[in-house]
């Protein structure tokens, strides 16, 4: 299937623009004109050509400026400089610009024919390079979207059936039955809340999330985190006290990402709290970072599990019994507070407890947010 | 005014709708299914219902929101209840980029997540046809 091409010469002699119109325009092929540098960026910006003839030495805008401003703006754009004085020495400097090759004036008809099949055959490649491109990112972001989607769906139709079914035999089940059917439903769900966290993992995109920083209340994010993770410790009987700076700034970032990062936190450390615990959060200004603590009274973590733990998916190898995880909590924490240009940082001994401190940037007075 | 109230659900993973359809008929709910968003834009324009359950997350993406723009450009089925049924909740951040995680595809909608336990269905879909029953008093 032909295309119909635009091809477009910048030219200041007007026999040069007839000449290329007289020998490349077809059916095919529209050939525009412009005897300047301001009126060919004009119609580059108009027309989007394929190609571009341009010549280096023009009054006015020169065509070294008019190729800048082309490749700053367009990068894929395929620019063929046209040399009037043939020195090779602007020819090799404009190369060095992004044109993709030169003419040298005068030039015969069957060059010129043969330098523009060359130039839009780069141009389809480069058109069809940045496609490919584009489509690859566009999987690397949906793949996990769509990976968990295909996990989910099986587990999800699994136990709606059993939900089903369990409710069909309400009446009719015997106690260590129905105790089956909720070993069942809770296998499951932690099967369900590990691909929700996998795909949490994966869609984690520093540069997206950074789409969204704005100033962010760090009083507002611990007491959120503090809410949510309350009937955990209520059920584990562990206090959690706070003991916050009165006056900190706002911190640079997304809230819910961060509040999501304390609450991965402070489930650990009630989950590896003694009964009667208390887990602290601390938060106080260093400098130009916050410093948000979670001090726990716990387990402790060994020294020798210490370096392993904030790594992609690791655990320290030590647990203590009927304590479950899968590591992915600190992955995805860490990987937030990295787009957040901050850090996550551990201290631990083992039956004392564990100190898990989130370090971040303080909001600056003036956040270039406008834009 | 007891008359069994009629339920359409639009779900393109028979497994899962075998699930939800026993729990609502068990509710004496009427429910029909249908497995694609074509069948259940038919079965849409051909029968009244009181309520559907709808996928979003249907066939090559998120077709079941197809069927809730339709909903809502069409005069008569605007007010119909929509309860939206979604594998994962992230995925409608990420078909709407920017935007609340409960977009609000149709003028009355609830969602849940896959899977929804019995309980939970059940409530959810009382309260959507009790809102819509109040509606409609009040417009007569």
């Amino acid at each position: 299937m032909e295309q119909r091409r635009k091809i477009l010469v910048i030219d200041d002699e007007e026999v040069v623009l007839d000449s290329c119109t007289q020998v490349l325009s077809s059916p095919n092929c529209t050939v525009l004109t412009a005897g300047n540098g301001e009126k060919g960026l004009r119609l580059v910006d108009e027309a989007n050509p394929d190609l571009v003839f341009l010549d280096l030495k023009m009054p006015g805008l020169s065509g070294m400026d008019v190729l800048e401003r082309i490749r700053a703006k367009y990068p894929l754009m395929v620019v063929i400089v046209i040399t009037g004085y043939a020195t090779v020495s602007s020819a090799v400097e404009a190369m060095k610009k992004g044109a993709f090759d030169f003419l040298p004036k005068p030039f015969s008809p069957e060059e010129l024919r043969l330098i523009t099949k060359r130039g839009l055959e780069h141009c389809d490649l480069v058109r069809q390079t940045a496609a490919l491109r584009r489509e690859k990112e566009l999987l690397r972001e949906n793949f996990a979207a769509i990976v968990s989607h295909e996990l989910k769906s099986p587990l999800a139709a699994i136990q709606q059936n059993l939900y089903a079914l369990a409710a069909e035999l309400e009446d009719k089940l015997t106690d260590p039955q129905k105790e089956l059917f909720a070993r069942l439903k809770s296998r499951l769900d932690d099967l369900l809340k590990l691909v929700n966290m996998w795909h949490r993992v994966l869609s984690v995109d520093p540069a997206k999330l950074k789409e969204t920083f704005k100033p962010v209340s760090v009083h507002a994010v611990i007491s959120k985190a503090v809410e949510t993770v309350r009937a955990h410790a209520v059920r584990k009987n562990v206090q959690i006290q706070t003991e916050l700076a009165p006056e900190l700034p706002p911190a640079y970032g997304d809230e819910s990402s961060l509040v999501e990062v304390l609450v991965n936190i402070l489930n650990n450390a009630v989950k590896y709290s003694y009964p009667n615990g208390t887990v602290t959060v601390r938060a106080v200004r260093l400098d130009n970072l916050l410093a948000v603590s979670v001090i726990d009274q716990g387990v402790g973590i060994p020294k020798e599990d210490l370096p392993f733990i904030m790594q992609d998916f690791g655990r320290a190898r030590h647990q203590p019994e009927g304590v479950t995880g899968t590591g992915i909590g600190l992955t995805v924490s860490r990987r937030i507070v990295e787009a957040h240009g901050g850090s996550i940082t551990v201290e631990s001994e083992l039956g004392k407890g564990s100190t898990f401190t989130i370090r971040l940037p303080i909001a600056l007075a003036t956040p270039g947010a406008a834009s | 005014m007891s008359e069994r109230k009629r339920l359409l659900i639009i779900d393109d993973d028979p497994e899962f709708v075998a699930g939800i359809k026993a729990i609502l008929t068990r509710a004496k709910y009427e429910v029909d299914t249908a497995y694609n968003p074509k069948d259940g834009w038919a079965a849409l324009k051909s029968k009244d219902y009181d309520l559907l359950l709808l996928d979003i997350m249907m066939g090559r993406g998120a077709e079941g929101v197809m069927i809730a723009r339709k909903l809502n450009k069409d005069p008569k089925l605007r007010n119909l209840p929509v309860l939206i049924i979604t594998g994962i909740r992230e995925q409608i951040a990420f078909l709407f980029p920017g935007q609340a995680v409960h977009p609000h595809f149709v003028p009355v909608d609830e969602l849940v997540e896959k899977p929804v336990e019995p309980k939970l269905l059940l409530e959810k879909v009382e309260s959507l046809l009790k809102a819509a029953e109040e509606r409609k008093a009040k417009a007569k």
